[in-house]
């Protein structure tokens, strides 16, 4: 009786010297996950200084960002947990320049007596133009202009109406590419007009942005630009 | 032997009376009586004052002790025989006291601001992609910028309203 009594209390302070001496010897995940690591991302088709908006939201306060233009490299410094997420996005980010189509259709806008007149060209986004107060619209011209990730395009339409912009990057988490630098001008005489300034857009793949400019809101005229980015 | 009137007559506290304490050996109801005065009474009539144990006196005290000696050995040895286990038994508990309040606090989850701090991390980049608006600059500080809100996101609406372009667009 009683060995039996003592066997069993060896057991019960055994079993638990055990497995605090196991975990003394292995450092608990939860340790392991927030002390700091440093890692240095490379890239081969991207810019090292437009990785931090990439990864910036993914770090935590603890992190840090050290750019080296010289190796076009990033050395991330984080807690070990968010590093996972980090090399992911950079991984994302680093993929060469993507090529996208931006079509651009040029309107003038105007009220009109009556029912108006929308032309066939927009009969994809007639349901959304009727919430605007213009109820007329006349075709200035349209294209579609292909580019590259950093590169520069210009629409030229023959009514006199042209665009210049530049393709920007591509956000794969919204799946949208940036336009940026983006302008439409009229050319009177030798001179060009602008009609829009400098304009920076997200343009979602596929989805269709009418961009309405006009002096004031009480204004009877507008300029009606639809533009969208695909693939 | 004296009648019970006789005894009573006769019946001194400390009697040594060999009548008197012969008449108590033989009748219950005057050895009452006697105990009451005198609480010895039936030791000396039974002879107990004049009694010797077998081997004499001193041996019977070293027979005593010696009993004594040996009862309080095993006392002694009893009390430590359960003593350890008793000890053993508290040692454990203590111990596993111990071993669970630390492992308890090494188990426990982590405070509630880094979970939060690291919830906000993976949906940030989710609520600020939803957010992402379309104009994201205009070159103008005169311009007002209006997002017009529509049913879907298949077409998205945006008016400029900027005093520096020409009227006549």
């Amino acid at each position: 009786m009683t060995n039996r009594l003592a066997f069993v209390l060896f057991l019960l302070l055994a079993v638990p010297g055990a497995v605090f001496a196991g975990e003394a010897a292995a450092p608990a995940p939860a340790d392991a996950a927030k002390s700091l690591s440093v890692k240095t991302f490379q890239f081969k088709h991207k810019a090292a200084d437009k990785a931090t908006a990439v990864i910036k939201s993914l770090m935590s306060s603890e992190g840090s960002i050290s750019i080296q233009p010289s190796t076009n490299a990033v050395v991330v410094t984080d807690r070990s947990e968010n590093m996972k997420a980090i090399a992911a996005a950079l991984e994302k980010f680093d993929t060469p320049a993507q090529a996208f189509k931006l079509s651009v259709r040029v309107f003038a806008a105007s009220r009109a007596e009556g029912t108006g007149r929308t032309p066939d060209e927009l009969r994809d986004v007639a349901p959304t133009l009727a919430m605007l107060r213009y109820n007329s619209f006349e075709s200035l011209g349209s294209a579609v202009v292909d580019g590259h990730e950093g590169e520069s395009g210009i629409v030229d339409l023959n009514t006199g109406y042209r665009a210049d912009f530049r393709f920007g990057d591509y956000d794969p988490a919204t799946d949208s590419v940036q336009v940026s630098d983006f302008k439409v001008s009229r050319l009177q005489g030798d001179q060009l007009t602008p009609l829009l300034k400098k304009t920076t857009m997200n343009l979602k793949l596929g989805q269709v942005v009418v961009l309405g400019a006009a002096s004031k809101p009480q204004d009877a005229r507008a300029l009606m630009i639809i533009i969208a980015a695909k693939r | 032997m004296i009648t019970c009137e006789a005894f009573r007559e006769h019946f001194t506290p400390a009697t040594e009376d060999a009548a008197v304490l012969e008449h108590i050996r033989s009748c219950d109801v005057c050895l009452n009586f006697a105990a009451e005065i005198d609480a010895d009474v039936l030791f000396r009539a039974i002879g107990g004052s004049e009694m010797v144990p077998p081997g004499g006196v001193d041996a019977f005290v070293d027979d005593v002790m010696r009993a004594v000696r040996i009862r309080g050995t095993e006392n002694s040895v009893a009390t430590n025989v359960l003593n350890w286990p008793r000890k053993l038994a508290l040692a454990a508990t203590v111990a596993l006291a111990i071993a669970g309040a630390t492992f308890m606090t090494a188990h426990r989850p982590a405070p509630a601001a880094p979970q939060i701090a690291a919830v906000r991390h993976h949906v940030f980049p989710t609520s600020k992609a939803a957010a992402r608006p379309v104009i994201e600059n205009y070159d103008s500080e005169r311009a007002t910028i209006v997002e017009v809100p529509t049913a879907g996101e298949d077409v998205k609406v945006v008016m400029v309203f900027d005093e520096s372009l020409p009227a006549d667009l």
